[in-house]
């Protein structure tokens, strides 16, 4: 009885319940039995060496990539269930691709608001009015009218951020957001992250920013070869890492 | 020389009104490439979006082995043979409009080669923007009229407008089912007057003037289209 009321309290932070997650292409395990929950609220940090399978447990999230065998559930719903409405799951996550992947045929503000127009069915200017204003908040208010190629990687990837956050997601996955910028610019969006995880919102962050999860994350995760080998509140992880494999990887990129 | 000249022009083009073999070939000839380009251009975009989408999510099973027959057969074969198995085999039994036949031909024909120029501008298309439409929300459909679409549609537009300059020219053969179009005309004033030079320059002539016109057209297009482009 005191088992079942505890587990109902935690039932309502949990947002994603990842349960015995696995991904193969072909042969190759990408994700091993991969389980955890993500609360709202959370700032979940995902790090690991190249090839650990980190990518691909972000876009198993969102459906990017199909699961071969486990489950995710958001807000209790089994997204893996092929009946479910997929399009209707995605609008609640907004995702930050490593390569900004901007409309290049529309403006800025073209960018922004087509998906809350035409899926959310929001008026144009109420669409605008709130594009522009996320964007005098990343500080681009003045390059609504202009095309992402006028724009450079740093200002690029702020506004893919706004972009995602104009359909007012429940959660926001990062997928290496930094990766692709030259490194004067990884601060100018850092920063963006960092302003939204002071807003609580719960983000999923893959990145090889250790900085940024010592200081941001409310929990790191450790991917190695496909296994959630250790996971933990930054401090614990970064300075008192239990297994051989996380000293391992720490030890090269610390 | 400069009498001979005026002689020649007059025999070939002034006597019995013989110009209106031009005029008229010219209209046939703008017609048939018209609507046969038009009649490619369905074509060409529904097999490539069954095909593409087949490749995608696997859609389309029996429709994408249709197209890949279509595409096969009639980029295999010369459209020569092709306009004349449809006018003499297929509609052999039934009395047709010929110019309606050289669009079937034509348009069925344009059609294939269309669907690959379509096709590769979708997949010049990064992934990632496919991914991004994929994740804010919108339907593979919706993904691809937004965001894919516009983009294919630019990378296109040259290679398609040189595939719709190749149509005019190849409509040429329409004389081989009698059809007479720009190039027949010319034939017939030469069959007529036994003077070769001055009708097939001046069929020749109209064809360049027109292939010079698109060509300066694709171009302004390409111009406008590239806005904002990478």
């Amino acid at each position: 009885m005191e088992q079942d009321n505890r587990s109902r309290e935690t039932e309502q932070d949990v947002l994603i319940r990842v349960s015995h997650l696995e991904k193969h292409f072909g042969d190759q395990v990408v994700l091993n039995d991969i389980s955890t929950d993500i609360r709202k609220g959370e700032v979940v940090c995902v790090v690991g060496p190249s090839g650990s399978g980190k990518s691909t447990f972000l876009r198993c999230l969102i459906l990017l990539e199909q699961p071969t065998g486990g489950h995710i559930y958001m807000d209790g719903i089994d997204v893996c269930d092929r009946k479910i409405d997929i399009d209707k799951h995605r609008e609640k996550m907004g995702m930050v691709f490593q390569q900004f992947n901007l409309f290049p045929h529309m403006t800025i503000l073209k960018n922004l608001t087509l998906a809350p127009m035409k899926l959310q069915h929001q008026p144009q200017a109420e669409a605008e009015a709130y594009a522009r204003e996320l964007l005098k908040r990343v500080g681009l208010e003045d390059r609504a009218s202009s095309y992402p190629s006028e724009l450079s990687g740093g200002q690029q990837q702020r506004i893919a951020i706004v972009r995602a956050l104009c359909m007012k997601p429940e959660v926001m996955l990062f997928d290496e957001p930094t990766s692709a910028l030259d490194p004067e610019m990884v601060g100018e969006v850092l920063n963006v992250m960092k302003d939204l995880a002071a807003d609580k919102m719960t983000m999923v962050v893959v990145t090889h920013e250790m900085g940024f999860a010592r200081e941001v994350a409310s929990r790191v995760m450790f991917l190695d070869g496909g296994d959630f080998v250790e996971e933990g509140a930054p401090d614990e992880f970064f300075n008192h890492p239990k297994s051989e494999r996380l000293k391992n990887f720490l030890g090269k990129v610390l | 020389m400069l009498e001979q000249f005026q002689a020649d022009f007059v025999l070939n083009f002034i006597k019995d009104d013989r110009w209106r073999y031009l005029t008229n070939g010219l209209q046939t000839t703008l017609i048939v490439t018209l609507c046969s380009a038009l009649l490619g251009v369905i074509l060409g975009f529904v097999t490539a979006i069954i095909r593409n989408t087949y490749e995608n999510t696997g859609k389309f099973k029996i429709a994408n082995a249709i197209c890949n027959l279509y595409l096969t057969v009639i980029r295999g074969t010369p459209v020569v043979v092709q306009l004349m198995i449809i006018y003499f085999v297929i509609f052999a039994s039934v009395r047709i409009d010929k110019t309606l036949t050289a669009i079937i031909a034509f348009g069925i024909n344009s059609g294939a080669y269309q669907a690959e120029i379509f096709r590769s501008g979708i997949q010049s298309v990064p992934r990632g923007q496919f991914e991004a439409g994929r994740s804010l929300g919108f339907s593979y459909g919706q993904t691809m009229i937004y965001i894919i679409m516009p983009q294919a549609f630019r990378v296109c537009v040259p290679t398609l407008c040189n595939e719709y300059i190749t149509l005019l020219k190849e409509t040429s053969v329409a004389g081989y089912i009698a059809l007479e179009d720009l190039t027949k005309g010319g034939d017939i004033i030469r069959s007529r007057t036994y003077s070769a030079f001055m009708p097939l320059i001046a069929v020749a002539l109209i064809y360049l003037v027109m292939v010079l016109a698109l060509t300066k057209l694709v171009s302004l297009l390409e111009r406008r289209l590239s806005r904002g482009a990478r």
